[in-house]
């Protein structure tokens, strides 16, 4: 990928198995999100391909990647402020309406099945992940890390096949922290689904990754299990820089 | 199920009230049928700058299409339509439905070969594209003899040697003609009827999952993207059918006014119209609708003091601005609704 005569993503090589759940760390800059925008169709590569179950998405709009099964979440949470969380859910069940435009304006009995459907989705989902209280709040009167929550709960809710997660333990605690990385497994082992997760936090990477890679500079200098990773000395002096002793 | 019988009774109601209304003074008869007309349009345009978040500035500019269309339709097919339905009431309703979603529909058609490309814009500069469209519909108009250029269009005279014209052209001043002048079909139930319609429209509409698309788009476009919605696509439906009904806003008030005026649809018709929505509340329905009320009922309060009436008019905008910029029934109202639910 490049933007102009800047390269940010080079030579990238890498893969997320089925029901996998990989951590891509890096230091600042490094091109993570840009990766990310790269696979989710924002950024189409200058060179390159993304295949996603054997299809190429890299001609793909965002919102045509997301109907393939690839969802995410934002570094700043990007919740739709207006709407409740129950609302901010409902509009990952847009893109799998069979009703039209005529039938949610005629609201026949078609249209009312599906959002009764829709709407015992949401109400599943609220449970599972505990904010049922505050489905009815604004989204963006919650706390900082029930947002984080909304945001994945929404990400989910378009029922991905992959779940592209970007620095979701950014800003959270201790104890946030820890709920964060125990939500990211419940969500690996009960809805199957393969989760590429960017994240700062070393604590929440080794803690739930089962493989990672590392970018420095845009290009992947390790790739590995979590132990692998810690004792890597390329991976050590990117991030600590070089050692000269 | 509720707001569908809601629905029916307000039309039940909306036909009786207009027996009621024959006998109203000529005088506040004309305002009510206006304030019908405006609620149309600011609900219309609600939808593309409210709910949506589009900034569309050129509502005039279909409502123009709408109203000259159907008007010119309604003159030069009048012995057409009369041959076809006959002079009674029943013929005179189908011939005023038919023209009536002509100009809905050209409006349409209008607003697809604006919203597509334009639509890629974003903020001001759709603003000034809407604009620029809105101009060009009515400078557009002033220059077509066939509906009367600038001066206006009345009816259509149709000569017996089978021309048809908007005025008397000055070499067939010999030739007999007939004028078929605009019908009067405007009448309060239509346009009540057309507002129930637009209330219900777009209240089932945003009220569904489908609905949260639009606002989506309008809270943040690239999540919404990310979640699925195609952006472009809800943003287009909504400037179509705000241009759908706006086109049949113009309709009702050619029909009412029985002459249109390019100068009817300047840009100071699209202001208007962009006022009742900020002023009632980007998104909030019942706001619009007041706020329709309100700006239609208060120049004519203020015809008293017509000189001032401007002023008047731009400092309660300035107040409104700075004391409530979410207009008169911004998010509080629905921050309401919300507690009811839970």
């Amino acid at each position: 990928m490049r933007f102009g005569g800047l390269t940010c993503v080079d030579k990238l090589n890498a893969y997320v198995g089925e029901n996998e759940l990989v951590g891509m760390i890096g230091p600042n800059g490094a091109g993570k999100t840009t990766v990310f925008n790269i696979v989710t169709g924002v950024y189409d590569p200058t060179e390159g391909d993304v295949k996603f179950l054997g299809t190429s998405v890299v001609s793909f709009k965002p919102y045509q990647v997301a109907g393939l099964g690839i969802s995410r979440t934002f570094q700043n949470i990007r919740l739709f402020p207006s709407l409740s969380v129950r609302d901010n859910i409902r509009v990952s069940f847009v893109k799998s309406i069979k009703a039209g435009f005529f039938d949610s304006i005629l609201q026949f009995g078609r249209f009312k099945k599906e959002e009764k459907e829709f709407d015992e989705k949401i109400n599943e989902l609220l449970e599972i992940f505990g904010l049922l209280d505050v489905a009815d709040e604004y989204a963006k009167s919650l706390p900082y890390g029930e947002q984080r929550k909304v945001e994945i709960v929404r990400a989910l809710a378009t029922s991905p096949k992959l779940l592209l997660l970007d620095e979701p333990a950014a800003g959270m605690n201790p104890t946030e922290k820890f709920e964060l990385m125990n939500l990211i497994k419940m969500v690996k082992e009960k809805f199957k689904i393969s989760i590429l997760l960017i994240e700062h936090d070393m604590k929440v990477v080794m803690g739930v990754c089962e493989r990672i890679f590392v970018l420095d500079y845009g290009e992947k200098i390790a790739e590995g299990l979590p132990e692998e990773i810690r004792k890597n000395p390329k991976v050590i002096e990117a991030y600590l820089g070089e050692t000269h002793a | 199920m509720n707001s569908k019988i809601l629905f029916l009774s307000s039309l039940i109601l909306i036909f009786f009230l207009n027996l009621f209304t024959e006998h109203i003074d000529p005088y506040y008869y004309t305002i009510l049928i206006y304030i019908g007309i405006n609620i149309i349009l600011a609900t219309s345009l609600n939808l593309i700058n409210g709910y949506t978040g589009q900034f569309s500035l050129g509502h005039a500019g279909f409502m123009a299409i709408g109203g000259y269309l159907s008007i010119a339709v309604s003159t030069y097919f009048a012995p057409f339509f009369m041959g076809t339905f006959g002079t009674e009431l029943f013929g005179q309703t189908i011939s005023f439905i038919i023209v009536l979603l002509l100009g809905g529909i050209a409006a349409a058609i209008a607003g697809i070969v604006v919203g597509v490309p334009s639509l890629r814009l974003k903020g001001d500069y759709l603003a000034i594209t809407t604009l620029g469209f809105a101009e060009i519909i009515r400078v557009i108009i002033q220059s077509l003899e066939v509906v009367g250029a600038s001066q206006g269009f009345r009816g259509a005279y149709i000569f017996d040697n089978g021309v048809k014209a908007a005025q008397i052209p000055v070499d067939m001043a010999n030739v007999p003609y007939v004028f078929y002048s605009v019908p009067k079909y405007t009448n309060f139930f239509w346009t009540f009827t057309f507002v129930a319609i637009i209330i219900y429209f777009i209240h089932n509409l945003i009220n569904s999952t489908y609905g949260r698309g639009f606002l989506a788009v309008k809270d943040d476009e690239v999540a919404a993207e990310s979640m699925g919605v195609n952006t472009t696509k809800f943003k287009v439906i909504a400037f179509v059918s705000g241009a759908f009904f706006a086109g049949i806003a113009g309709a009702l008030y050619g029909h009412f006014n029985l002459y249109l005026n390019p100068e009817d649809f300047n840009f100071l018709k699209s202001v208007e119209i962009v006022v009742m929505v900020i002023l009632g509340g980007m998104g909030s329905m019942v706001g619009v609708i007041i706020a329709a009320v309100i700006l239609t009922i208060l120049p004519e309060l203020l015809r008293s003091v017509s000189e001032y009436r401007m002023i008047i008019y731009s400092l309660l905008l300035i107040i409104m601005m700075l004391t409530r910029p979410q207009g008169l029934f911004g998010v509080s109202l629905r921050r309401k609704k919300l507690k009811v639910k839970s």
